[in-house]
């Protein structure tokens, strides 16, 4: 599904990642932690190709990311620490644009349906700018059950959540590890990464230790 | 990494390039007939010119480097557009520079809007930008691909600035170069001779540049 | 997908409405700086006011430009874009088009008071000005686009973007100054049709660079 070869990183000459090189199997997941400024969102924002790296290769569904037409990031849904949403647009704007930039618009109304879902209803047509971290959250949680992906790529999907925004996070990876998709998600929690991952990845000084 | 000048045929070419410099110096001061109407003033074509020369070129090298680098992708290729951008930049100094000093006593002012130096400043101002974002634009992975697009756009923008400069100001038509070839032979001769000596020097400095870059890129990465 | 990238540019600004206020506002002010610099007599103004209505522009596209990739940078929403499976290219396009009719909005509010506080006559030609201002701010726009995209990931953007713009402009200036000029005082369109063929080829030019450039420089 992924494979990641000899992937390199620096920040001023400090290199991050250094010879990353691993695989991800269809309807797995896999876990990455690692100490803060181990490079973890780096190397998410790079395989979303958001970010460039120095060197190195990632191929997706057997298509060179790097070097691939921009339908290679069809399959692939990026959710980083930020919402990577437009502040001045609302709820459902946002996600009318987010699917239609993916190719695979859908009606308002199921839209709306989802937002009511993850209790984002009330404030559905409000500009995002006004959400707190544990909206957002619910935001983007909402944007992965609309949007059609085979890789989530998920950077610390806890974070900022209250109980119940927890529960419905844990629900939703559960259900799509059931569903056999394929997920590489950064966490910090022990316990959380042995529950979800199937394989745990450990960055630590630009290289990988898989566990 | 060798020492630049452990390498033979590097320490050749400078030997050899540094006595073209002293031949051409003493070739201009000396040897040259004067061109009757202008006197010494003229003298200063076999270094304006050539500096021109090797500065246009510098910067087409630099649009190159950066269209290799985003087509291959390797970090040698940041280095040449960085070398060859300090170096182009320096020898438009030295034209705009010179240009003043040959204007002055034969234009009577320094500068009067000739399209070729009126490209160059605002090629060298491109560049002044160019590497105040190379300074303080971030994280050098990050700018070298800015620079590398950088390089690109302003030399396609040169012939559109040379063009627009040029009817700009359509009552200044002095061009050192269409002169310099109806010259005789014995002023002309040593003129190409002073533009191959220019461009030996521009290329030893290219590679003696590419290399300190490459030796200062590593040893920022090592510590 | 160029559509609803366009519509996305638009919508975002409908909504929000910084560039093009700011752009207006900022350009009114610069109308009143020339007023108060010129003493407001219609002898001194009359060589000056192509170039001084040029000027205005290119301040104004600093502002809008930066401030429409600014907005990108919040709440990182340029990742959705960049992440997303379109042609980068595309990108750069809306930018450029919509980045275009903002800019076209502000001129044509800004217009009556630049003739009237300047004391001056509207041009003999009403629309050869305005086709000629329309194709002009493409070429600005397509230049300003590329060179904020370059520079918005950089540190200092803000400085770097109209240190990088205005030499680069440089021909689109003195096209644009002398096309002007030759409507102002009903000059034949052969005395100036060469600075429309510089305008046409910067357009040209840079829509075909900045398209190719974007998919390289959009990345963090």
């Amino acid at each position: 599904m992924l494979s990641v070869s000899h992937l390199s990183k620096s920040f001023n000459y400090r290199p991050v990642l250094k010879d990353i090189t691993f695989n991800l199997n269809a309807s797995e997941t896999i876990v990455i932690m690692g100490k803060n400024g181990a490079g973890k969102s780096t190397l998410l924002r790079i395989l979303a190709r958001i970010m460039a790296c120095d060197s190195g290769e990632v191929l997706f569904q057997n298509i060179d990311m790097f070097k691939g037409v921009p339908n290679a990031r069809k399959k692939l849904l990026y959710l980083g620490h930020a919402p990577a949403m437009y502040t001045a647009l609302s709820a459902v704007e946002n996600l009318e644009l987010a699917m239609d930039l993916r190719e695979s618009s859908v009606d308002q109304s199921i839209i709306r349906d989802h937002l009511d879902k993850f209790g984002l209803l009330d404030q559905a047509d409000d500009p995002i700018s006004i959400y707190s971290q544990g909206m957002l959250q619910r935001l983007k949680l909402t944007y992965a059950e609309l949007a059609d992906w085979d890789l989530l790529l998920i950077d610390e999907p806890f974070s900022g959540l209250d109980q119940d925004g927890i529960l419905q996070m844990d629900d939703a990876l559960t259900r799509w590890k059931l569903g056999f998709k394929s997920m590489c998600m950064v966490l910090h929690n022990r316990e959380r990464a042995e529950q979800y991952g199937d394989r745990i990845l450990h960055l630590d000084d630009g290289l990988i230790l898989e566990e | 990494m060798t020492p630049f000048f452990q390498n033979k045929t590097n320490r050749v070419w400078f030997l050899l390039a540094a006595g073209f410099i002293l031949f051409n110096i003493w070739n201009v001061i000396y040897n040259i007939p004067m061109v009757p109407d202008q006197h010494w003033a003229q003298k200063i074509f076999y270094v304006h010119v050539p500096s021109a020369w090797v500065g246009f070129l510098s910067y087409f090298i630099v649009m190159i480097a950066g269209i290799m680098f985003f087509v291959k992708g390797h970090d040698k290729w940041d280095d040449v557009g960085l070398a060859a951008a300090e170096i182009g930049t320096l020898f438009m100094a030295l034209v705009l520079i010179t240009g003043p000093i040959w204007a002055t006593p034969i234009w009577g002012q320094p500068w009067i809007w000739e399209p070729r130096l009126t490209t160059t400043l605002i090629l060298f101002l491109i560049y002044i930008g160019y590497f105040m974002m190379r300074s303080f634009g971030g994280h050098a992975e990050r700018v070298r691909r800015y620079a590398a697009a950088l390089g690109i756009i302003a030399f396609v923008d040169v012939p559109i600035i040379f063009v627009s400069v040029q009817f700009w100001a359509p009552e200044i038509q002095s061009h050192p170069q269409v002169e310099m070839a109806s010259q005789p032979p014995g002023i002309l001769i040593p003129f190409l001779l002073s533009l191959g000596i220019f461009t030996i020097i521009y290329t030893l400095m290219l590679k003696f540049r590419i290399h300190v870059i490459k030796i200062k890129n590593r040893n920022v990465a090592d510590v | 997908m160029f559509f609803t990238l366009l519509k996305k540019e638009l919508f975002i600004e409908f909504r929000s409405r910084e560039v093009t206020l700011s752009m207006l506002v900022f350009g009114l002010s610069i109308i009143l700086a020339f007023a108060f610099t010129t003493n407001v007599s219609k002898v001194i103004v009359a060589n000056y006011v192509p170039g001084m209505f040029w000027i205005m522009v290119l301040f104004v596209t600093v502002l809008g430009v930066h401030r429409s990739f600014a907005y990108e940078k919040e709440f990182d929403a340029f990742s959705m874009l960049i992440s997303a499976p379109i042609d980068r290219g595309l990108i750069f396009v809306a930018k450029w088009i919509s980045g275009f009719i903002f800019l076209t909005l502000m001129e044509i509010l800004v217009a009556i008071p630049f003739f009237k506080f300047l004391l001056i006559d509207f041009p003999p030609d009403p629309f050869l000005a305005i086709g000629t201002t329309l194709l002009i701010n493409l070429a600005i726009m397509a230049v300003a686009s590329l060179v904020s995209g370059i520079a918005m990931r950089a540190r200092l953007s803000e400085v770097l973007l109209p240190v990088l713009l205005f030499p680069l402009l440089s021909p689109v200036i003195i096209s644009a100054t002398k096309i002007s000029a030759g409507i102002m005082a009903g000059d034949p369109f052969k005395l100036w049709q060469i600075w429309l063929l510089i305008i046409l080829s910067i357009i040209v030019i840079f829509a075909l660079v900045g398209y190719t450039l974007f998919d390289f420089i959009t990345e963090e």
